[in-house]
């Protein structure tokens, strides 16, 4: 080997053990880990708010420009695959990620060669694949209100699959709604024409404007082979009523949507929320608001260092919504808080506990045993500590606390 | 994987503690002390998810989030150069990268070292970790660094030859450069 490489690779070797010799690696590991979790289960990671997906690889934008260049204009436009934009902060445009409409928004898509897709207030959907002529929509729950910009130039290929339906789309404006559990598919057409086929349907149905199509298949029928007979509570077409008329995911809508904190909560503008919510009455507003809002009411209050509202907020989400996963999501947090701003350690402990026991597999669930132990261990606990670092390891021999519990182990 | 893509939070959660220390090293290593790598290792997860539905070799996932962590890397690095044109133009609105004060000669060396190497231009830097500090094939840092075996080979001997000419300009790091294992033995004890 070259003397100077030798020299290199020795110098090499000694920064890799001085790296792995500094402690506070773990401690970032941590941190980061903690905060991409809780961003994953809230949908609210950075990447959310780009309004189109950008293309991160140079090769990706070396080809579009090459293929712009060399072909030009319109032309080239139309082979290009659709991409789509929300201007609802925290809505993923990456093809393939769930979107999500919370109980009092709607979220709507618009799609670059100038379609819609509007997802009704607690639906959830995905964009699953886009091609020049269109794009491929799975809807897991709830209510899309659908308007396909039919392309005169070039093909128009759009489909929707929900459950075991699949509806192929032309040009064309409709409703789709899909309850998974119930296995219910209901198609509202106001213009066009779509051909749905799968689920308990034997043969593809088309269903023409002005008609609906209300399937109600039993789990069990949904999975039938194709020479079972479906079980079909109604199929209908009839004339349809205003378009809007029809909003069923509109029922259930908080009284207070509109309300100035509630819609600056739901612009992701939390400090001017909080604040607008305290001159309303905080804890009137913590009496009316959805579970949602009471863990962002908290996050605003924990994030701008009123601890004590946050406290508030997420006792009250507790006492409102026990046994739900956002009551176990507020014992988490309340368990930071006591954790991080109150250094109550023993009570900290107890909110981790709590988690546990209310979510055993929740997504907080290792961050949970690692923050117990670590605060059984500083409120002196340390035959908790000692317990729960030999659980934690048990179940995370590679977990992010994994030195903190052998460090507690050593002791 | 197909959890993952799937979105279920339990899958993300094993994704990470599958893969978060050797990323971190990887970041660490790259850009040295920097205060932002917490912030940096959020980015290289949340970009892998992004992206997860490209990756078509699952076996192969380690070394994709390598080249992903080296882009994420790239960026700082070039964040890091605007931050020190805006200091020379208004130095009160920008602060420096916070460093711990060196409480060892391994640690005073390391700082060291990563003054060097921010002397050097990005792409030859990030060829110089991945070959050396991460002590990867040419082969592997290609791959990581999203190039050709040729232009990796490049770009590493310029800055081979500047880190030397540099590093031996440094007494701290000239005895390491002869004899290696004095950094190794002090870092141990």
């Amino acid at each position: 080997m070259d003397p100077a490489d030798e020299q290199l690779e020795r110098v090499g070797r000694s920064i890799r053990v001085a790296l792995a010799a500094e402690n506070h690696a773990s401690e970032e590991i941590r941190v980061a880990r903690t905060d991409f979790l809780e961003g994953f289960a809230s949908r609210t990671s950075r990447r959310a708010n780009r309004p189109f997906a950008p293309l991160h690889n140079w090769r990706a934008w070396a080809a579009v420009a090459t293929a712009a260049t060399a072909l030009a204009g319109l032309g080239v436009w139309r082979q290009l695959p659709i991409s789509f934009r929300s201007n609802v902060p925290a809505v993923s445009t990456t093809p393939g990620d769930l979107i999500e409409a919370s109980s009092v928004r709607a979220v709507p898509l618009d799609f670059s060669e100038g379609s819609s897709v509007i997802l009704r207030e607690g639906g959830r959907m995905r964009v699953i694949g886009a091609d020049s002529a269109g794009a491929r929509v799975l809807v897991e729950n709830g209510t899309v209100d659908v308007s396909i910009a039919h392309r005169r130039l070039g093909r128009t290929r759009w489909s929707f699959e929900a459950g075991q339906f699949h509806v192929a789309v032309v040009g064309t404006r409709f409703r789709l709604e899909f309850r998974p559990q119930s296995q219910q598919f209901k198609l509202d057409m106001r213009e066009g024409r779509v051909v749905v086929s799968g689920g308990c349907l034997t043969t593809p149905t088309a269903v023409t404007e002005g008609g609906t199509l209300d399937l109600s298949c039993q789990p069990a029928a949904a999975l039938a082979t194709p020479s079972e007979s479906p079980k079909v509570a109604t199929a209908r077409a009839d004339e349809l009523g205003p378009f809007e008329a029809s909003a069923k995911a509109d029922r259930g809508r908080p009284a207070h949507a509109g309300a100035p904190w509630h819609d600056y909560l739901a612009s992701g503008r939390l400090e001017d929320g909080l604040r607008s919510a305290e001159r309303v009455g905080y804890d009137r507003v913590c009496q009316t608001a959805t579970s949602k809002e009471l863990l962002a009411l908290a996050d605003a209050a924990r994030l701008f260092g009123r601890s004590r509202r946050a406290v508030v907020a997420l006792q009250t989400l507790r006492q409102r919504f026990a046994g739900s996963s956002d009551a176990a999501t507020a014992a988490f947090r309340l368990g930071r808080i006591a954790f991080e701003k109150h250094h109550a350690y023993g009570d900290a402990a107890s909110w981790f506990n709590i988690y546990l026991r209310e979510q055993p597999s929740g997504p907080l669930m290792g961050d949970a045993f690692g923050r117990m132990m670590e605060a059984r261990q500083r409120s002196g606990d340390l035959t908790g500590a000692r317990e729960e670092a030999q659980q934690y390891l048990r179940r995370f021999p590679q977990g992010p606390y994994a030195s903190e519990a052998q460090g507690i182990l050593s002791q | 994987m197909q959890a993952l893509r799937d979105g279920h939070p339990g899958a993300a959660a094993l994704f990470y503690d599958q893969h978060a220390a050797h990323i971190h090293r990887t970041l660490r290593s790259a850009l040295g002390p920097d205060e932002d790598i917490p912030d940096l290792l959020q980015e290289v997860f949340i970009r892998a998810l992004d992206s997860i539905g490209k990756l078509r070799e699952p076996d192969r996932v380690r070394s994709w989030l390598t080249s992903i962590a080296i882009f994420v890397a790239r960026a700082q690095l070039r964040v890091r150069t605007r931050r020190g044109w805006l200091r020379i133009f208004s130095p009160e609105h920008t602060r420096p990268v916070e460093v711990n004060q060196p409480s060892s000669d391994a640690r005073r060396a390391l700082r060291e070292v990563y003054d060097v190497l921010d002397q050097l231009p990005t792409q030859e830097r990030v060829a110089f970790v991945l070959r050396f500090i991460d002590g990867m094939t040419l082969q592997d840092a290609a791959e990581a660094a999203d190039t050709s075996l040729a232009t990796i080979k490049r770009r590493l001997a310029r800055a081979e030859r500047k880190f030397l000419d540099a590093a031996r300009m440094r007494p701290t790091l000239k005895p390491w450069l002869e004899d290696g294992t004095r950094w190794t033995q002090q870092t141990n004890s």
